[in-house]
């Protein structure tokens, strides 16, 4: 097992003993939104302004069947899985033949698209007041009204996230997504169907915001309608940016800094997305692989002094 | 009988015809080069050869196939792989990566595509290595393709079109902005090539043709002028006239 794991397993361990439960459970949940995303951003290449679609829509329709069927966690995680994807699908189909600032401002208004159909269809959604009264279902005896038995399933079902998504992005798959990254006309000529692909990408990374949409539902009971909404997507991109949208646990480190900022700084200073808003000036100014080479950065600069020092005496 | 045909093609944009009826036969195992000036229609003849876009008219038929038409990505599947002019390699890959990408492409079987490391496919990886070493670079094969000089991005480049084990290999000036030794090497890798592959090679330096060709096709404002040996190309007052009285103003 390698370093980076170990960490996380650790960070899983000791999170709850650091922070309330429910802010635990939430990082762990964002960041199985942004190992979705950053299959897309960082392994793709394409920028997705829409994520919160596929998030949304599986959080409604799950949360819909929980509070009205109270239906088994299993077939609610199954179902916004299924959403998540097909939405993503559909998405995706519409989007991946365009290019640039077309395919950004195509996610973008395909999500104000959903977002407005939530906020009208108050009988279900619940409109701008949310979907409130999701409850979690008790598990084999195992009762998810207990903050910590939640966060300990949220972060088991994080860590089999996590494992899944490096077997995708170690297999062939992951390695033609960073092929159409790099040069998608060599790609198509040696024999891959780009756009085929990047839909296969945009269901895959709609599946895992569909998990996450869920689980989010249950964590707080409640489905608001800016889970649907534009600014969701841009805090899933903001995090995983942050973190470091070049390497594969970018996401985890971003979803840390991200949901930790927001619930420390908010409390003390409403203006607290200002700091956001600098964090995300200095990456893109000085670090544009994020927290993750801001970090392999200083230890090299740590190396080089410690060799210089060397030379010295 | 000629393994790849091509009948009138004709390609326009708009007011300006870039191929213009173009018939043209490539005979198999045969090295069959294609010369003319700068904007002769050349790399357009390439592009709709391997689907990067549809003729206007006229039709394509490889092995005895009519392939007009036909996307790149499907394209690339029948067996026709190209290398680009302008290098066109996958930057951030390890140099491994970048062949392995057109190997697997063409590899047997795309079965466990989204769950099987990649590192599993034994056979793709060694067919890999073998389109490096044709080129000489195994010793490279794990350095990042942006940090090789621009000589052995050129053969990267011929070794991504290598390793899709194509039986038509199209070759777009494969020595386009080499030092006089990297052509010499590059040139000694082509002629290697000849008698294993089909190869269609694209090139406006006459000296690197006339040693390697078994046929040579000229082409002047998108339209073929001359077809021959190269000894006869070289007699051709037209071609002479055409063409090498233009490289001689240069």
């Amino acid at each position: 097992m390698s370093r980076a794991w170990l960490a996380v397993l650790a960070a899983a361990v000791l999170l709850p003993m650091a922070v309330r439960h429910a802010l635990a459970t939430e990082i762990w949940i964002f960041a199985i939104f942004g190992l979705g995303l950053n299959l897309l951003l960082g392994y793709t290449g394409l920028l997705s302004f829409g994520q919160s679609t596929f998030f949304g829509a599986a959080a409604y329709v799950a949360g819909y069947l929980l509070k009205h069927y109270e239906t088994n966690v299993f077939a609610a995680l199954g179902v916004g899985i299924v959403v998540g994807a097909v939405s993503a699908a559909l998405v995706g189909y519409l989007c991946v033949r365009r290019s640039g600032l077309y395919f950004i401002m195509l996610t973008f208004a395909l999500n104000q698209m959903f977002y407005f159909i939530a906020y009208q269809w108050t009988t279900v959604t619940g409109g701008e007041d949310g979907m409130p009264g999701i409850g979690r279902p008790a598990l084999l005896g195992v009762d998810f009204r207990n903050p910590l038995a939640y966060y300990v399933f949220v972060a088991a079902l994080f860590l089999l996230s996590l494992w899944i998504m490096q077997r995708i992005v170690e297999s062939p798959l992951g390695k033609i997504l960073q092929a159409i990254r790099e040069n998608d006309v060599r790609a198509e000529a040696v024999g891959y169907d780009v756009p085929r692909f990047k839909l296969l990408a945009f269901v895959i990374g709609g599946a895992f915001s569909g998990l996450a949409g869920v689980l989010y539902s249950m964590l707080f009971g409640i489905v608001p309608l800016e889970a649907i909404g534009f600014v969701f997507s841009g805090n899933v991109l903001f995090a995983t940016l942050i973190g470091g949208s070049g390497s594969f646990y970018g996401p985890i480190i971003g979803s840390f800094v991200f949901i930790w900022l927001s619930e420390s700084v908010s409390v003390v200073w409403e203006r607290w997305p200002l700091l956001l808003g600098v964090a995300f000036v200095i990456v893109v100014l000085f670090f544009r692989g994020g927290c993750v080479e801001a970090w392999a950065r200083f230890w090299s600069w740590r190396e080089r002094r410690r060799a210089l020092a060397g030379i010295a005496q | 009988m000629a393994l790849l045909r091509t009948e009138s093609l004709t390609k326009a944009f708009g007011a300006l015809t870039a191929v213009n009826g173009v018939t043209l036969e490539v005979q198999a195992g045969t090295l069959h080069s294609i010369i003319g000036p700068n904007g002769a229609g050349k790399t357009t003849l390439f592009n709709l050869l391997t689907g990067q876009f549809p003729p206007t008219s006229g039709r394509i038929v490889f092995d005895g196939r009519d392939i007009t038409g036909t996307p790149a990505h499907r394209i690339a599947h029948l067996g026709l792989a190209r290398s680009f002019q302008r290098t066109n390699v996958f930057p951030a890959l390890s140099i491994l990566d970048n062949v392995w990408i057109a190997a697997f492409a063409r590899g047997r079987s795309w079965r466990g595509l989204v769950w099987r490391r990649s590192d599993g496919y034994a056979e793709v990886t060694e067919r890999a290595r073998v389109a490096l070493a044709d080129v000489g670079l195994a010793d490279k094969a794990d350095q990042p393709a942006r940090e090789i000089s621009h000589g052995e991005q050129r053969q990267l480049e011929l070794a991504i079109a290598l390793a899709a084990a194509p039986r038509v290999l199209l070759l777009d000036e494969p020595a386009a902005g080499l030092s006089p030794d990297e052509t010499q090497k590059m040139v000694a890798l082509v002629r290697g090539l000849k008698g294993r592959y089909t190869i269609v090679l694209i090139e406006h330096k006459m000296d690197i043709i006339m040693g390697v060709s078994d046929r040579v096709s000229v082409m002047h404002f998108g339209s073929l002028i001359a077809e021959g040996t190269p000894a006869e190309i070289q007699r051709n007052p037209e071609v002479r006239r055409a063409y090498l009285g233009g490289m001689v103003a240069e």
